[in-house]
């Protein structure tokens, strides 16, 4: 089981990857929509790319309700956990 | 004697037009097959046989008719295949118990009531498989539609049997002085409620054009028959070409040839579609494109069910599910199945012939989306637009479509994902 840690780095990298942007402009409080300019089509493959970096399912909804990267690292972590754990 | 009107076991070589009606209501010429079932045997009551999921939603537009309901039947019958096209049959429901067969399939079943009490079960199709042992067999040369591009195939033909069985013609409608028909008047009708603007020519020398109550057909449109337009259906401005089948309350503009709408949805704009059936409540973008001929003339194959199938014909275009939408400038490849309820970015590329359901295609990649509660919320906006009402069985049935085409999508999906990061 990743750790919480290894988990939001590799949020970032794949947020970086789909959205185009420095790495070190991601904060845990960082809004992906407000803060880092996801579109909405941009946040359906943010959701892609988490299910195939974590080789996990998530409920579309409920994933696309995650607003935060560190509410993100939180949900990740927690569906993680119910299909890996 | 009922008249029992039933799918056989090929429906899913209808997808995704079938997922959400029985495969007889497809329409074909100005009526659905079952319609011109109806009325070739007119005097008999009628009972129907689809998919349990479809029952609840396909019974509110049968009124009382029988659906699914196996005591209903205990009559002397004339079963009938739902995919029989059948135009100028000299076949008769009274006769001798027989199986009238075409190659593997089922025609129709002459049946008495002492067998169908001896032999009917829990189940009309082991019923049928039954009386297909027991009862002689006669073969008979009647068509049997085995795809979509079948019907589309035959829409020219049976737009001209429609007109002659329906026996209307004449401009009964408002149709503007600098309005004409060229052609041979006879071959066309234009309902009383219809109106005709300025600019508009109805074409009839290829064949008879039928315009229902209604319809507003705008400046600089040109129809070519045979066509048919249905009730409460705008013609933009459009290009339509022969055999055309526009089902009631469309909104269709730039070119379209050979192709079925089968209502409820929207063509606005310019762009071409050709050769093609679309569902109901499908929205084409501006400048939406078919392509229905390839470029070596070669027959077309169509990629269905994950299996390829030679059409043995040269023009093909499209079959776009029910509730589909596309963006401005989305292109389609030549003997397209595209998914209902998806909702596609088109862009520049010609996009893959296999499109699934309930999906976002954007980017040339398949997307889970928005989820089907945001696509539920969608269709019920749309059908509520033109004041039909969403239903918890309209809900239910299209779940159960969700759900039957969940294996297809996240194949599709899970290949999109891995193209993601590997970009």
């Amino acid at each position: 089981m990743p750790s919480n840690e290894e988990i939001r780095d590799r949020i970032i990298n794949v947020t970086t990857m789909i959205l185009n942007i420095d790495p070190s402009q991601i904060k845990d409080e960082s809004d992906f929509s407000a803060d880092l300019g996801a579109e909405s089509l941009q946040s359906v493959e943010l959701v892609a790319g988490f299910e195939e970096e974590f080789e996990i399912e998530m409920d579309e909804e409920e994933a696309l309700s995650v607003s935060s990267v560190g509410a993100a690292v939180e949900y990740i972590a927690k569906v993680v956990a119910e299909q890996h754990g | 004697m009922k008249l029992v009107i039933y799918e056989d076991s090929t429906y899913e070589n209808f997808y995704p037009l079938s997922l959400v009606r029985p495969v007889f209501e497809l329409r074909c010429g100005a009526t659905s097959l079952s319609e011109k079932l109806r009325r070739s045997f007119s005097n008999l009551d009628i009972a129907y046989f689809t998919r349990d999921y479809l029952a609840e939603t396909f019974q509110t537009t049968v009124g009382n008719a029988p659906v699914n309901d196996l005591q209903a039947i205990d009559d002397d019958l004339f079963i009938v295949n739902g995919r029989w096209l059948c135009m100028n049959t000299q076949i008769t429901a009274e006769g001798p118990e027989e199986v009238g067969v075409k190659e593997d399939s089922i025609v129709y079943v002459r049946v008495q009531q002492e067998t169908v009490r001896k032999y009917l079960g829990q189940n009309i199709n082991e019923f049928l498989n039954t009386v297909l042992e027991v009862l002689p067999q006669k073969a008979v040369d009647e068509e049997l539609v085995s795809y979509c591009w079948n019907i589309v195939h035959h829409n020219s033909e049976a737009l001209v049997a429609d007109f002659q069985t329906l026996g209307q013609s004449g401009v009964h409608g408002e149709m503007h002085d600098l309005s004409c028909v060229y052609g041979d008047e006879s071959q066309v009708f234009v309902a009383s409620e219809a109106v005709i603007h300025p600019m508009v020519v109805l074409d009839s020398t290829g064949g008879p054009i039928t315009v229902e109550d209604g319809v507003t057909i705008f400046p600089h449109s040109r129809i070519e028959g045979p066509c048919h337009v249905g009730r409460d259906t705008q013609i933009v401005g459009g290009k339509i070409r022969e055999g055309c089948s526009i089902g009631p309350v469309c909104r269709v503009g730039g070119e379209v040839e050979e192709a079925i709408i089968h209502g409820y949805s929207n063509k606005y704009h310019d762009g071409f579609l050709g050769h093609a059936y679309v569902g109901e409540w499908v929205n084409l973008g501006a400048l939406t494109t078919n392509s229905d001929l390839k470029n070596d003339y070669s027959t077309v194959e169509v990629k269905l069910n994950g299996q390829p199938i030679d059409t043995n014909d040269t023009k093909v275009g499209s079959f776009i599910g029910d509730h589909t939408k596309t963006s401005i400038g989305t292109l389609f490849n030549t003997g397209s199945i595209v998914g209902m309820m998806t909702n596609i970015l088109g862009g520049s590329e010609i996009l893959p012939k296999t499109i699934p359901s309930f999906c976002l295609f954007a980017n040339g990649k398949a997307f889970k989306g928005f989820g089907l509660r945001k696509l539920l919320q969608t269709a019920e906006t749309a059908m509520g637009r033109r004041k039909v009402a969403f239903t918890e069985a309209d809900r239910s049935m299209l779940t159960h479509a969700y759900e039957l085409t969940k294996d297809e999508r996240q194949e599709a999906v899970k290949k999109s994902r891995r193209q993601i990061l590997s970009n």
